[in-house]
């Protein structure tokens, strides 16, 4: 049987809130990058668009699939009945594993086009890796993990490019964003053991919260800049 | 600014000038501080007035350009593209 619950249930919801952040985070820095983008040409800030609207359709996935099972799930404990619960998890069920499938595909393709802006690939590399991302989709249905484990690496990498950039202009920003990315990556490392307890799932949703915050103030810091300068030059 | 300008770079080159003299500068001395030849210059500047971003005025018997609020809007956007692009690397 597919896995499709992985919160404790006194976190239900709780998840749904976090999950809703992360999206309006997302789609926040791919409507910018969709402005900027309009203005320069540049293919980088399209892709980095194209991206961020990918992870934030993932996230949309994750919230219209928990939302679906945990109100269906709750509404059968009201009426109280067992075969229409039955019934009910089994639509749920299938429901999930469609969603699920998606939410690890945007997921996946997304970070994969976020890695490709700083690591060029060739036409052959795009379809390896898509063959690679499906592969390892169709694999985390049966052991979830693989899913993480696969995320945790392109995270990583991303994380390593984007502190190798502090490194190199030591701007607040770079630094603040290489932060943010380290964190999200450090949630996967506890959503990869849910299995063994569920209050991992509660971790790993936490510290990714911390991480989209964190991603939220580096934002609101490009923003606040941009207009500080201005202004400091127009007086 | 390292390789050559693009049309945007030439763009903010041009406003941030206008701003760093209070919003209002005479059109040579844009053309040296923002580094571009007359013909450029003139390009530049026809463009920028069609699209309401600085306007010209005669004061005395001294032309100016001037900048409008859509022009410092546009020069803010501008500024916080840069900021975005070094924090993400681009």
């Amino acid at each position: 049987m597919v896995q499709v619950v992985f919160s404790p249930k006194w976190f239900w919801g709780k998840d749904i809130f976090i999950d809703s952040i992360a999206l309006l985070v997302l789609l926040s820095i791919a409507i910018f990058a969709t402005k900027y983008y309009k203005i320069k040409k540049s293919k980088n800030y399209l892709y980095l668009a194209l991206s961020f609207y990918l992870i934030a359709l993932s996230f949309f996935s994750k919230i219209l699939i928990n939302f679906t099972i945990y109100s269906q799930v709750l509404h059968t404990q009201m009426i109280g009945s067992i075969e229409y619960t039955q019934v009910i998890l089994k639509s749920s069920e299938i429901l999930s594993v469609i969603g699920l499938f998606f939410y690890r595909l945007f997921t996946l393709l997304g970070l994969f086009m976020l890695y490709s802006i700083y690591e060029k690939q060739s036409k052959a590399n795009i379809i390896l890796m898509i063959y690679f991302i499906i592969i390892s989709i169709f694999f985390s249905k049966e052991e979830y993990y693989i899913f993480y484990l696969t995320s945790l690496i392109f995270l990583g990498v991303i994380s390593n490019r984007y502190y190798q950039n502090y490194k190199k202009n030591k701007e607040k920003t770079s630094g603040l964003l290489a932060a943010s990315f380290s964190v999200i990556t450090l949630s996967q490392i506890f959503f990869m053991f849910v299995n063994f307890t569920k209050h991992f799932y509660v971790i790993g949703e936490v510290i990714q919260l911390i991480g989209y915050i964190t991603l939220l103030v580096t934002f609101i810091t490009v923003l606040k800049h941009g207009r500080e300068e201005n202004k400091s030059r127009h007086h | 600014m390292e390789g050559k300008r693009t049309r945007v770079d030439i763009i903010e080159d041009m406003l941030s000038s206008i701003i760093s003299k209070g919003g209002r500068i005479k059109p040579t001395h844009l053309m040296y501080k923002s580094n571009m030849s007359h013909g450029q210059m003139k390009t530049y500047l026809d463009d920028l007035v069609q699209k309401e971003l600085v306007k010209k005025v005669k004061e005395g018997h001294y032309d100016y350009v001037i900048i409008t609020d859509k022009g410092h809007e546009f020069a803010q956007k501008l500024k916080q593209m840069r900021e975005f692009e070094k924090a993400f690397g681009l």
